[in-house]
């Protein structure tokens, strides 16, 4: 209680109790350590007063009263628990019961269930009236989430978390009376609405209405008593999510984003599809020995020392007969920082590799010449800066892919604070309600970009010129509009086009998203000149340049800090006799980055699972630890934070943690790590992160 | 009072609650020894001419005609009734089909499933026509002891026959109340 805070004294439970002004009585229970029970409340979201469970006796009133809604008053007598407010409680949750279909013994929520677990607590051993059997829609069309409405008690949490929380308001009630149902957009299923699947209604959900299709059996899951809670950070795309995993036998059975207690966060703590589901597949049977490829062709399981060994042995040969030059090395971004410092030095030093690089690197590549526009390092915008934008650009950016919590808060800035947003390329997941749109294929966004840049140019200097427009500037943007109206641009884009550029000349905080389709561009000039379209609105000298880019794996920008792609001779494919390859799973990999491989003499491949894609040219494969198995750390996407991840499972047996393996290796190259320990490696790559600066 | 007579029966259930309660292991000596079992699925009998009996237990829910007569013979004869699990409480896992047509589910079960060969619904004067929903007990006949859990767990059970017989009326405390 702060000094200055206004307090009031209250009764609560005959027991004088001195509390804050303005706060509910169930706010001032729970600083007093007494239980109320509370269904339709939740911590993180604005109070209903819907559901009347927590309801109060207030100065004797004959009426019982919310206590989640109702403020303290000085003087006030609350009775939070007697015969009467019990008889309140057990009835209206008998009501629930019997109003839809609550039978715990099929549902998949049994034992992690807060209305199960309030009949516990209230002791209701029975019903006293009858069930009614009604019957609702199940809406099974999500791969994610199952939305079954005869397991819902309509408290609403899941309509104020997804405005609340994600902002995106897809949720709603729908119908009246007992047919009332939580709905989405205008009576859609799941797959035809425009839901993002980020699950934070499934997070708050009560009740067993809305599901998660991954670890959904008992058998799996056991009772949420038994689990063990482990609080980490989700690596999958670089927004550092933190999130509550919970564990039943070394298998993860929830993901939960930290609602309350995430240093504010302006996602509010919600987590995406990716963190809370995807993150939930398998990709078949775990890799537990390492393989080695027979002359004959066919795989073998093989003792750890002998796969090392013949790894090392056939790097050394490639080495002694081609030289150094003739090795590559290539990790996916999805590692942690560890594992790719780990990596990089073992490649480097200790093979000579002529190729260190990521498989992302060509983003990169892209993107450190742009960076040496300024001749000065430039930080990249701070992602939790896109709610102060007053003007956002997404050029051949898909964050729903990528960055999915960042299409969450550019929907947010729409929807709430109506921001002029742009978007140029791929029109996957764009809502419709996105101001200026347009539809171009990726080889047409460098003209996009330079006609808004020249657009942008023209624009400013009528600004400057009080209404008089430069003749030049003005000319090169409708030059620069001709070939992107035969991009297939209508007429009426053209417009658009100009609306937003002026909505962009007006801005005072804008910020520019650009993605993988612009960056992996052939050219880096696109890319150019979209730094310097950012440049325009000049530099913030707080939180750096008006543009971040988004990139495609978990770690991509610590990746990038680490050298992994500048740092490596220019590759000529000729030259990749015998390599190595570390991935972090085997999606890491697309068919582009397995066409790059070429077909070298020799690939030894370091993966949770067996490769497919690469059977055919690699020749070993070491198993290794998915991210949740070990300790590391990852940096943001933006390059502003490192966070560390927690080790949330076991290993299977017979899987060496990438430290024990690089340090093998190592060893057999002949190779001495300037790493002490695990520990070293992690404070050594920290601080290159934090040194790093831009080439040039 | 002599040795308290009890009588167990099994409607619309899986039996579980029977075998929860035989899991007792050692312990069903004990408790064994301080009732008279006489009617049990397990035992043999024609007929359900229950004797005046303390305790009437019924695990399973009222499914069909069979079901709604016994647990009325049964009501009549004891003195304290008891429902046994969450059919028996609830409805159960049994409520699964109130929400389908009886029709529907018995020609799901007798006809379409994908092993039946020129499947018949069966019709016979012994056979007791199936009610259209199940019911939970205390919808039929008043219960005066609720048991839930799927199945209780045999600790559960014997508690609440050993509370019943001591004279008292057993409540479950929050840690052995389970829905599952």
């Amino acid at each position: 209680m702060e000094a200055n805070q206004k307090t009031v004294k209250i009764m609560m439970d005959e027991k004088e109790v001195l509390v804050p002004e303005g706060i509910t009585i169930l706010e001032a229970a729970q600083r007093n350590g007494i239980h109320i029970p509370t269904l339709c409340h939740h911590p993180a979201l604005t109070n209903w007063g819907g559901c009347r469970m927590c309801v109060v006796e207030v100065d004797g009133s004959p009426k019982l009263a919310a206590s989640c809604v109702m403020p303290v008053r000085e003087g006030m007598e609350v009775v939070t628990n007697n015969d009467r407010i019990l008889e309140s409680r057990r009835t209206v949750l008998e009501f629930l019961f019997a109003e839809r279909n609550h039978n715990c013994m099929f549902c998949p929520q049994s034992g992690d269930c807060e209305l199960q677990t309030l009949a516990y607590e209230l002791g209701m051993d029975h019903l006293t009236m009858s069930f009614s059997f009604n019957s609702f829609p199940t809406d099974v069309t999500s791969e994610y989430m199952t939305i079954d409405h005869n397991r819902c008690i309509l408290c609403g949490r899941c309509v104020r978390a997804c405005a609340e929380i994600a902002g995106t308001h897809v949720l709603s009630f729908h119908n009246r009376g007992p047919r009332n149902l939580v709905g989405l957009d205008l009576h859609a299923t799941r797959e035809g609405s425009t839901c993002y699947g980020c699950g934070v209604c499934l997070q708050v959900c009560p009740t067993g209405a809305i599901t998660n299709r991954y670890r959904t059996h008992y058998a799996v899951k056991g009772h949420a008593k038994d689990w063990k809670s482990v609080e980490s950070l989700c690596s999958q795309c670089g927004l550092l999510c933190p999130t509550t995993s919970y564990v039943h036998d070394n298998t993860v059975v929830k993901i939960d984003g930290k609602l309350q207690g995430n240093g504010g966060r302006p996602d509010g703590g919600q987590l995406c599809y990716r963190g809370r589901f995807e993150i939930l597949k398998t990709a078949g049977k775990r890799l537990v020995h390492p393989m080695v490829k027979g002359k004959d062709g066919t795989w073998k399981e093989e003792s750890w020392d002998r796969a090392l060994a013949l790894v090392a042995e056939k790097l050394k040969s490639i080495r002694r007969a081609h030289g150094g030059e003739a090795l590559f090395g290539l990790a996916s971004s999805a590692l942690s920082n560890e594992e790719l410092l780990q990596f990089r030095d073992l490649m480097a030093q200790g093979c000579s590799a002529g190729h260190v690089g990521s498989l992302d690197a060509e983003h990169f590549n892209a993107v450190s010449k742009a960076w040496e526009l300024k001749g000065e390092p430039l930080k990249e915008a701070n992602w939790k800066r896109i709610p102060e934008a007053d003007f956002i650009l997404l050029l051949g950016a898909n964050p729903y892919q990528t960055q999915p919590i960042v299409s969450t808060l550019v929907r947010k800035a729409i929807l709430e604070r109506g921001v002029p947003v742009g978007l140029a390329g791929d029109m996957d997941h764009v809502p419709p309600f996105v101001p200026f749109q347009f539809p171009l294929k990726n080889e047409h966004l460098p003209l996009f970009i330079k006609a808004f840049r020249a657009e942008t140019a023209a624009a400013g200097k009528k600004i400057s010129k009080n209404g008089k427009g430069s003749g030049r500037g003005k000319q090169e943007a409708t030059e620069m509009w001709a070939p992107l109206k035969e991009a297939g641009l209508p007429k009426a884009a053209k417009k658009t086009f100009q609306e937003m550029v002026s909505a962009f000349v007006r801005s005072r905080n804008p910020l520019i998203l650009v993605g993988e389709a612009v960056t992996g561009l052939k050219s880096p000039s696109a890319f150019q000149d979209a730094m310097k379209l950012a440049l325009l609105k000049g530099v913030d000298s707080d939180h750096g340049l008006r543009l971040m880019v988004l990139k495609p794996y978990g770690n991509s920008a610590g990746a990038w800090k680490l050298g992994l792609s500048s740092n490596g001779v220019s590759k000529s494919k000729n030259a990749w006799k015998g390599g190595l390859l570390c991935l972090g799973h085997p999606k890491d990999l697309n068919s582009k980055a397995v066409a790059e491989l070429g077909n070298p003499d020799f690939l030894g491949v370091i993966s949770p699972y067996f490769p497919e894609t690469l059977a055919d040219r690699c020749q070993v494969v070491l198993p290794k630890p998915l991210s949740m198995e070990s300790a590391g750390t990852y940096t943001s996407v933006d390059g502003w934070e490192t966070g560390f991840t927690e080790k949330v499972l076991e290993p299977p047996e017979g899987v060496r943690n990438s430290w024990e393996t690089l340090t093998s290796l190592a060893d057999r190259m002949g190779f001495r790590h300037k790493f002490k320990n695990w520990d070293d490696l992690s404070k050594k790559a920290l601080k290159a992160i934090k040194s790093w600066r831009p080439a040039g | 009072m002599g040795v308290p007579k009890v009588a167990t029966v099994w409607f619309e259930g899986c039996s579980g609650c029977h075998m929860s309660f035989l899991d007792l292991d050692e312990d069903l000596v004990s408790t064994l020894s301080k009732i008279e079992l006489t009617f049990t699925p397990i035992t043999d009998f024609k007929d359900y001419a229950f004797p005046e009996l303390e305790v009437g237990i019924i695990e399973g829910g009222i499914g069909n005609e069979e079901h709604l007569e016994v647990a009325h013979k049964l009501r009549k004869r004891c003195k304290i009734l008891v429902a046994w699990g969450d059919c028996a409480v609830f409805g159960g896992v049994n409520t699964l089909r109130n929400w389908i047509p009886k029709t529907d589910v018995l020609r799901r079960g007798y006809v379409e499933t994908e092993s039946t060969v020129n499947g018949v619904i069966p019709i016979h004067e012994e056979l007791p026509p199936l009610l259209d929903k199940v019911l939970p007990v205390n919808q039929v006949v008043p219960v005066d002891v609720y048991v839930p859990g799927c199945p209780p767990s045999p600790e559960v059970l014997a508690y609440s026959l050993v509370s019943i017989l001591q004279g008292r009326t057993p409540i479950l405390p929050n840690e052995m109340m389970h829905f599952d």
